[in-house]
């Protein structure tokens, strides 16, 4: 039996203006960054020191 | 509001002309400097020697001094005399006079010190290590240099009390305080420089005295050697924060932010010269480990500019209808020189930053300590970073002081430039990183070391390096086309110096960040608390002093 969907959901939200998730985004991956780089070098360290 | 998008607010013409002398001596360095880093890069390949018996220390000399002291020092007053001048009004012709004689003294000590460095009598490194000895007139040249900028700064110290005097209560704009803040710090950290050329090298190159000690002057070099590189980094802050926001027409996130920011770069960045000391015997290392921990509170100011930065570019990009995590990216002038010139700066002060808290971290100093990774550094930050922001900066400002434009064709070639910097940056210190890891040193010429295995190693990287600095140079010859159309070449009319707007008009920022009083009791007190007692046990241990070296 086949039923009529009346109404498909609609998506009507809209982006908030201010939002500054993108800055999050981009300051989270500088931290990721920042640890990657570090930890790098104190492998370098670990290893030979 | 009222809209004065159209009323080009100028700097007054004989400011102007004051601003522009400094340019000339700056960019002037810039085309001898950079010749010579080509020539050292050349040299390191192991596939050129230089002629006529120049020795490598030599031009490697004049490499340090003319790019890290006389073109930046020169850039960083012409920049701010100007940026005080259109933020707070034109000079005093007293304040201008006083200018015009720090600039003086500085060109003459810089003629002699560069003259000491042709004739081959001062091929002590920039940051003049004793008990490397130079002849007494490059000392007294860089002293020259360095008073010379203090009354160079007290100019723009004088129009700043003015604007403070006629508006009682009220914050100064934003450029003036960040060059006010930034003249202060030079002054305060170049006492530590000024205390060892007057009270050590000088009496000593002049046979006064016949020894020296060598950890005093280090110990003295380093107070002044660490906020120099903030001196240098935040003439580049001001553009990021204050100038940038306006040439892609959005506003400054947060003045109070932008402000706290560089009080605390001013509080942290000078009682933590013992982190480039950090494999120097004789100092304890619980006063390294206390300097160590100051050091690393700069990273709070540094991730408050970052954030700042991205807000602003957000902010921007959804106000013209950019959507998603990341749509605001693409919506930024990428075409504008002004903006993408300074941005690639930014861009390169991601790894430029991380590898300065690896080299601040005590254990991974002991890997890269003294490698050619810190010139690759120092290249990402100096020679990336503030140097692209600067060129940036001389796109607008140039013209506007001499009352031209920028043309489409140089605001491509101005891009072109720096990307082609960005490649040659690329190779350069890339190359720098991976073979100071692989344990290769800097300051070195080309030499295999007797053959060794490791040394050999190195070579491949050395030649990346040389194919970096070529296409760096050509990088500088660019730059040189670009600033004489600017000054001498391009149509008369009237460019633009962008000053941004905070995003809430209403937002005042609190009087206490200009409390003087209270800022320098801090920083007074931080610094006689990180230098004084192991400064005494530097003296009270001492050995006995070196006598000079002439290694060249
Ligand atoms: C054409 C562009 C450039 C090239 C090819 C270049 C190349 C080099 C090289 C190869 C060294 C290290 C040599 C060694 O340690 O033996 C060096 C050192 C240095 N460079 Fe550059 N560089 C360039 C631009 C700059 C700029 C724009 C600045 C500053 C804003 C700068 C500042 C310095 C400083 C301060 C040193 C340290 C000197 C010393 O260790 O005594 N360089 N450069
Ligand atoms: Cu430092």
């Amino acid at each position: 039996m086949a039923k009529v969907e009346l109404k498909a959901k609609q998506n009507t939200e809209i982006e908030d203006r201010s939002s500054l998730k993108g800055t999050m985004a981009s300051v989270l991956f500088l931290l990721l960054f920042i640890i990657v780089s570090w930890l790098g070098v104190y492998y370098l360290f670990v290893d030979r020191f | 509001m009222i809209n004065n998008a159209k009323a080009i607010v100028k700097v007054d013409s004989k400011d102007a002309k004051l601003s522009m002398a400094h340019f000339f001596v700056a960019f002037g360095a810039l085309a001898i400097g950079g010749l010579m880093g080509l020539l050292q890069t050349l040299v390191r390949s192991g596939k050129f020697e230089l002629p006529f018996g120049i020795g490598y220390y030599q031009i490697l000399t004049a490499h340090g001094v003319l790019m890290g002291l006389v073109l930046t020092t020169f850039f960083i007053m012409g920049f701010q005399y100007a940026a005080v001048s259109r933020t707070a009004g034109p000079h005093s012709s007293a304040a201008r006079r006083t200018g015009w004689t720090g600039f003086w003294m500085m060109t003459a000590g810089t003629l002699m010190s560069g003259t000491m460095i042709l004739l081959n009598e001062a091929s002590v490194l920039y940051t003049f290590y004793a008990p490397l000895k130079a002849h007494w007139i490059f000392y007294l040249g860089l002293t020259f240099v360095v008073v010379g900028s203090w009354v160079d700064g007290i100019a723009q110290i004088m129009t700043y009390a003015k604007w403070r005097k006629n508006h009682p209560g009220v914050p100064s704009p934003l450029l003036s305080f960040m060059a006010v803040i930034n003249t202060v710090l030079w002054i305060v950290a170049t006492l530590g420089v000024a205390a060892t050329v007057l009270f050590q090298l000088l009496p000593w190159s002049l046979g006064l005295v016949d020894t020296v000690d060598v950890l005093v002057s280090r110990t003295l070099f380093w107070y002044f050697g660490h906020p120099l590189v903030y001196f240098w980094l935040l003439p580049a802050y001001m553009c990021w924060y204050a100038v940038v926001p306006k040439i892609i027409g959005g506003k400054i996130f947060s003045d109070s932010l932008a402000r706290l920011s560089f009080i605390l770069f001013l509080l942290f960045s000078i009682p933590v010269g013992f982190h480039h000391q950090l494999t120097e015997p004789g100092i304890d290392p619980a006063w390294k480990f206390f300097q160590v921990i100051l050091t690393f509170m700069v990273v709070i100011p540094s991730l408050m500019t970052a954030f700042s930065l991205f807000a602003t570019f957000e902010r921007y990009g959804r106000s013209k209808g950019a959507t998603g995590i990341l749509g605001w990216f693409k919506v930024l002038p990428w075409n504008d020189a002004r903006f993408i010139v300074p941005f690639i700066g930014m861009a390169a002060f991601i790894p430029a930053g991380a590898g300065g808290i690896i080299n601040a971290s005590n254990q991974m100093d002991q890997v890269v300590h003294n490698t050619i990774w810190v010139t690759g550094h120092f290249h990402l930050t100096a020679a990336t970073s503030v140097i692209l922001t600067f060129f940036g900066i001389s796109y607008w400002l140039i013209p506007h002081l001499t009352g031209r434009k920028l043309t489409k064709k140089m605001n491509k070639l101005g891009i072109i430039q720096a990307w082609v910097w960005f490649i040659g940056m690329a190779f350069m210190s890339g190359s720098m990183h991976i073979q100071g890891l692989l344990g290769g040193p800097r300051r070195s010429s080309f030499s295999t070391y007797g053959d060794s295995k490791q040394a050999l190693e190195w070579i491949p990287y050395q030649i990346a390096q040389a194919v970096g600095g070529t296409i760096l140079f050509i990088g500088i010859i660019l730059v040189l086309v670009i600033f004489i159309n600017l000054a001498f070449f391009a149509p008369k009319g009237d460019e633009e110096f962008p000053v941004g707007e905070a995003e809430n008009s209403e937002e005042r920022a609190p009087m206490v960040f200009e409390n003087w009083k209270l800022w320098l009791g801090i920083l007074t007190a931080l610094i006689l608390f990180a230098y004084t007692i192991p400064f005494i046990d530097i003296i009270q241990n001492a050995p006995p002093g070196s006598k000079g070296f002439r290694t060249w």
